[in-house]
């Protein structure tokens, strides 16, 4: 051959493995690259807290002669670089007055231990000039009950406003806002005071007094005939049905509901309606071994209280309703300290917990998950302590006067391997369950409903299709003629082409009504077309021999067998109303009528079985083609030789076709099934998408596909449900990369086993 | 082929021709050697009578009259086309796995015409074995493709299936190579080996005849003569129908031969008569190379 074809052949193929290497390697790595985008999105929620502490401060000389009742500290965090964050520590003194610190320049460690520079100033609460202060109580993030030496509460709210001037540099402003005051009241001192000023201007003042008496004091404002504003107090002294000598008390945001938590280990809790009345009262022997309760605190979304104990632990007690009653039962135990529980803080946006322990150690829990998140250590005991609103940060006042700010980074606290995948108690719940729900206060996020969801409709779909797509393949590759072949094979090829949006829309719009009105023929078709088919096949044999009948056995066998299946069809539909009517006519003959009745769930129209429909219909086309394809592959000769040693036709495709082919098929239902685990637009149209947990296919699902594509649009990025959402990705990931590798192993070795032929 | 071009009367290479005709003519009851006699042969197992066969308009067997000699190795040669694989579908009724094939006249197994659509084709399959050209091994192991024609038989005695597939690969020349691998894949046997796999799978079953469609065409010479041996310790015990465009594998193993050309049966008799002394001018022309 000519030289220089030679070599014209030669470099072509060098371009040609190059460009194909090249590709090949390109796919790999953007596939790579992707997973490995989507994993590092979601590693955030896996990365254990945090914490830092950022100045280790002596308490300003000025005040440091006073004492201190109360700390605070807000951290707001302006974007990614710490440097811009704004860290405001506060320091509440027995003279009434509130000492903000600003720390925000204190972002690294080496400014620990310098006191210079830290500017402070400090604002007293109106009216406070000869008082002092007997008792200090947080709430809300940044909100005082303060109860003042004469007898007098007033609830203070210590506002920080962040300022920008022309040149962007930030400042602070401090301001302390009085949002209720009630006066003296005769009688002995207080020894506490709870003050909440509700949405809508109801004030409850709940004082404890000495001999274990409660006063309640609720202040209710409202227009009355002539258009005034009218301000009507209720008032009421609780001495009865208190279990024991009160040590702690708790009121809820609204005032309605009080906590008290006594000497000997009891909780007591009483719901007052708007006028202040006690509609429920309840008291409930806590702690066998009668320990102490020594700190209360409402858990952030004013449900769930949090019980801090004399053994130093913390337990988070919720009403549990059971059947019309409601019970306050104990729904988690939390990481246990050292002596008494001094103090309980809780976050303003999660529901995490800071518990300072008789030993002066900080711990920080979160309630849902049960996780212990960290243990500030680092600054000897610690004898106050306050906690940021956002959670962020926690400031607390150490032996020596020593003020020390931790830094808190931990955004995605209620998330774990167990909140994940494992049953929760979530508040207002009979039982630990798995929930998915991202709205409300607490966002719910269990991956269980969700991959229930995807195995289900995957499941569903794929009992649908396998059958059809696989005797299909079966039919035409083995029975038909193949003229019949060449039609039918692309027919069901065009199928796969058909947009899944388009399938969604019409399982949606016309296919899930049309089901609901036809339920029962659907179920009676099952039985009837069967008994139809049978029927034939009994009347087949009395015409087999004829001539025309064996050209029909010899691939025409549909021609004869659809009409059949239509009559099937056509007799289930006549016969389903008169059926339904009989079958369900204690429930007004209606199918709907009877499941509610017996699953106690309603019939819903968009259900497992139209998306089963929807979902098989994308997924046949793929695996119909590939078992046809492997079906074919085996060689006629083997066929041949099975028949030829007196091999029926059936024994043929069971002993020699159907194993032979085994791989193939097997490869393609995995295939399928990849394919029905990522489909999302079918779902999402018509699965209705609540996250439920039931196998019922007369009900909807919510699978990782839709789940993404439903809540995406609602995720702020870098959230918590963001990241869940990128988990749910690659768990997505990871099924379909599982399913398509083990497919693709078994069709290597089926390549391997018949490459011979 | 193309180095025997000597005399019209002396077909093919020297020393096939010799091997035949050392060979003593094979014993066989109640069957006759004399070569005036080979019109009428006395016991045939099998007669085609004016078989005629259609594939779909295109007529490619023409009148075939042709009595099988029982227990004998008969060998069916002719150019490549002319039909020889088609009738020995006829023998089993493979044919019927063919779209569009069409036979008339009649073809009788010990006096039972199996062209009778009313006939159990599988009990005529079973009692007329076949052997392919390619040899097709299940992909299974090499006992359960020996014992494949039992099996679907509906034979489940382990006993009765090991007996027959030892006696089976013993007759078929393949025990000792295979027995202490009988489990293993028989894809994995080499391609002589595989289609002594076939014949063993053919013969598990007992048939009367066994149908061999060129088993040679697709092996190595060694390979070859082992099959060429096997076919002559298998002779008297089952009848033998070969197809071969081998001449001297004809001469070699086979008793009779039958020379079809274009659908049409030209000529049969005694191998070493119709290869010594062809009666017709075709036939002559065949064997010695002018054509084919
Ligand atoms: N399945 C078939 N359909 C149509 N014609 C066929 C078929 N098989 C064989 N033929 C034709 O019949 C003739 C005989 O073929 P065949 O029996 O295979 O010849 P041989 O085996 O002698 O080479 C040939 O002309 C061939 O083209
Ligand atoms: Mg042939």
């Amino acid at each position: 051959m000519d030289k220089a074809i030679i070599r014209r052949v030669q470099r072509r193929d060098r371009i040609a493995r190059w460009t194909i290497t090249l590709g090949g390697v390109a796919i790999i790595v953007s596939v790579i690259a992707i997973l490995v985008l989507i994993v590092s999105v979601t590693l955030p929620l896996f990365r254990p807290p945090r914490d830092e502490i950022v100045s280790k401060t002596a308490l300003p000389a000025a005040f440091s002669d006073k004492e201190v009742l109360a700390l605070g500290i807000d951290r707001v965090e302006l974007g990614d670089r710490a440097a811009r964050d704004s860290l405001t520590g506060y320091v509440v003194t027995q003279d009434g007055r509130f000492t903000f610190l600003d720390f925000s320049s204190r972002h690294t460690p080496s400014a620990v231990g310098q006191v210079a520079n830290l500017s402070y100033s400090t604002r007293s609460v109106p009216g406070a000039l000869k008082k002092t202060l007997r008792f200090v109580e947080n709430h809300a993030g940044t909100r005082y009950s303060l109860l003042w030496s004469d007898g007098s509460a007033s609830l203070v709210d210590a506002v920080m406003k962040p300022r920008f001037d022309e040149s962007g540099k930030r400042s602070v402003e401090h301001e302390l806002r009085t949002l209720a005051a009630f006066p003296p009241e005769k009688g002995p001192l207080p020894l506490q005071a709870l003050l909440r000023a509700a949405e809508g201007g109801a004030v409850t003042c709940v004082t404890l007094l000495p001999g274990n008496r409660l006063s309640v004091v609720r202040r209710v404002s409202s227009e009355n005939l002539l258009g005034e504003e009218e301000t009507i107090e209720h008032r009421r002294t609780i001495e009865e049905g208190i279990p024991g000598p009160i040590r702690a008390l708790a009121l809820d945001g609204t005032g309605k509901t009080l906590y008290a938590g006594t000497e000997n280990g009891c909780l007591a809790i009483w719901q007052f309606d708007a006028k202040g009345q006690i509609v429920h009262h309840e008291v409930v022997p806590a702690f066998r071994d009668k320990r102490a309760v020594t700190a209360l605190a409402m858990v952030f979304g004013d449900v769930s209280l949090a019980v801090g104990d004399a053994r130093g632990e913390v337990t988070v007690w919720s009403e549990v309703r059971r059947g019309d009653s409601r019970k306050l039962r104990l729904l988690h135990r939390l990481s246990q300290g050292g002596k008494g529980v001094r103090e309980i803080l809780p976050s303003c946006r999660k529901k995490s917990l800071l518990s300072l322990d008789g030993d002066g150690e900080i711990r920080l829990d979160y309630v849902t998950s049960q996780r212990n998140l960290l243990r500030l250590t680092g600054a000897g005991p610690i004898r106050t302590a306050g906690y940021a609103p956002r959670g962020n940060a926690a400031i607390g006042l150490g032996g020596g006067d020593e003020l020390v700010v931790w830094k808190i980074d931990c955004p995605h606290p209620e998330v774990s391997w167990a909140t994940l995948f494992g049953k929760v108690h979530y508040e207002g719940y009979a039982e630990p369950e798995f929930k998915w729900q991202t709205t409300g206060e607490e966002p719910k996020f269990s991956l269980v409903p969700v991959i229930f969801g995807t195995l289900k409709a995957t499941v569903y779909a794929m009992l649908f299709a396998v059958p059809l797509a696989l005797f299909g393949a079966v039919y035409v590759s083995y029975f038909t003629s193949p003229g019949w072949k060449n039609t039918i094979k692309p027919v069901v090829e065009i199928m796969a082409a058909l947009p899944s949006v388009v399938i969604g829309f019409l399982i949606l719009l016309w296919f899930a009504p049309l089901l609901g009105r036809w339920i029962v023929a659907v179920f009676t078709a099952m039985v009837t077309i069967p008994f139809v088919f049978f029927l034939f096949l009994l009347a087949w044999q009395g015409v087999r021999k004829l001539h025309w009948a064996k050209r029909v056995e010899h691939g025409y066998e549909f021609l004869v067998l659809v009409p059949v299946m239509v009559a099937g069809a056509g007799l289930a539909c006549a016969a389903a109303g008169p059926l339904e009517r009989w079958l369900f006519r204690s429930y007004h003959g209606m199918f709907t009528e009877w499941l509610f009745q017996v699953t106690q769930k309603p019939y819903e129209q968009l259900n497992s079985l139209a998306v089963a429909f929807g979902l098989g219909f994308a997924v046949i086309p793929i695996i119909f083609s590939i078992s046809e394809d492997s079906l074919s592959n085996i060689p006629y000769s083997l066929t041949a030789a099975s028949q030829a040693l007196g091999a029926s036709r059936w024994q043929t495709l069971w002993r020699i076709i159907l194993p032979s082919a085994s791989p193939g098929i097997f490869a393609a239902v995995m295939i399928g099934f990849g394919r029905a685990v990522g489909e999302t637009m079918i779902v999402f149209m018509a699965a209705g998408n609540a996250p439920l947990l039931d196998i019922s296919p007369f009900n909807g699902f919510r699978t990782l596909s839709a789940n993404i594509a439903v809540e995406i649009p609602e995720a702020p990025v870098g959230g918590t449900l963001y990241r869940v959402l990128f988990l749910c990705a690659v768990i997505l990931f990871v099924m379909t990369f599982l399913l398509n590798t083990v497919a693709e192993v078994v069709r290597q070795r089926l390549r391997k086993r018949f490459g011979q032929y | 082929m193309k180095t025997t071009r000597t005399t019209p009367t002396m077909p093919s290479t020297p020393e096939p021709i010799q091997h035949v005709m050392k060979l003593p003519p094979p014993h066989v009851a109640g069957v006759s050697r004399d070569p005036s006699a080979a019109e009428g042969i006395r016991d045939p197992i099998v007669r085609s009578q004016n078989l005629h066969l259609y594939y779909g308009a295109t007529e490619a067997l023409k009148d075939i009259t042709l009595d099988f000699p029982r227990h004998d190795v008969t060998a069916l040669i002719g150019p490549s086309g002319c039909g020889k694989s088609t009738f020995l579908r006829c023998l089993n009724r493979m044919n019927d796995l063919i779209d569009g094939v069409r036979t008339t006249g009649v073809i009788e197994l010990d006096g039972r015409d199996i062209t009778d659509k009313s006939l159990d084709v599988i009990e005529l399959r079973r009692r007329v074995g076949m052997v392919f050209q390619k040899p097709t091994p299940f992909p299974k192991t090499i006992y359960e493709n020996v014992a494949y024609g039992l099996r679907i038989a509906g034979v489940r005695r382990k006993a009765v299936l090991d007996e027959i597939v030892e006696k089976s690969l013993r007759r078929a020349a393949l025990w000792d190579e295979v027995k202490d691998r009988l489990h293993d894949s028989a894809l994995g046997l080499s391609g002589g080996q595989h289609q002594r796999v076939c014949i063993a799978r053919a013969i598990a079953v007992d048939p009367e005849i066994i149908l061999m469609d060129e088993p040679c065409s697709a092996l190595d010479p060694r390979s070859t003569t082992r099959i060429e041996d096997l076919i002559g310790q298998l002779r008297g015990q089952y009848t033998i129908i070969i197809v071969t465009h081998n001449m001297q594998q004809a001469a070699r193993v086979s008793d009779w031969t039958a020379f079809l050309y274009e659908g049409a049966l030209i000529e049969f008799g005694p191998t070493d008569r119709l290869f010594t002394k062809p009666q017709k001018k075709e036939t002559e022309d065949y064997i010695t190379g002018r054509f084919g």
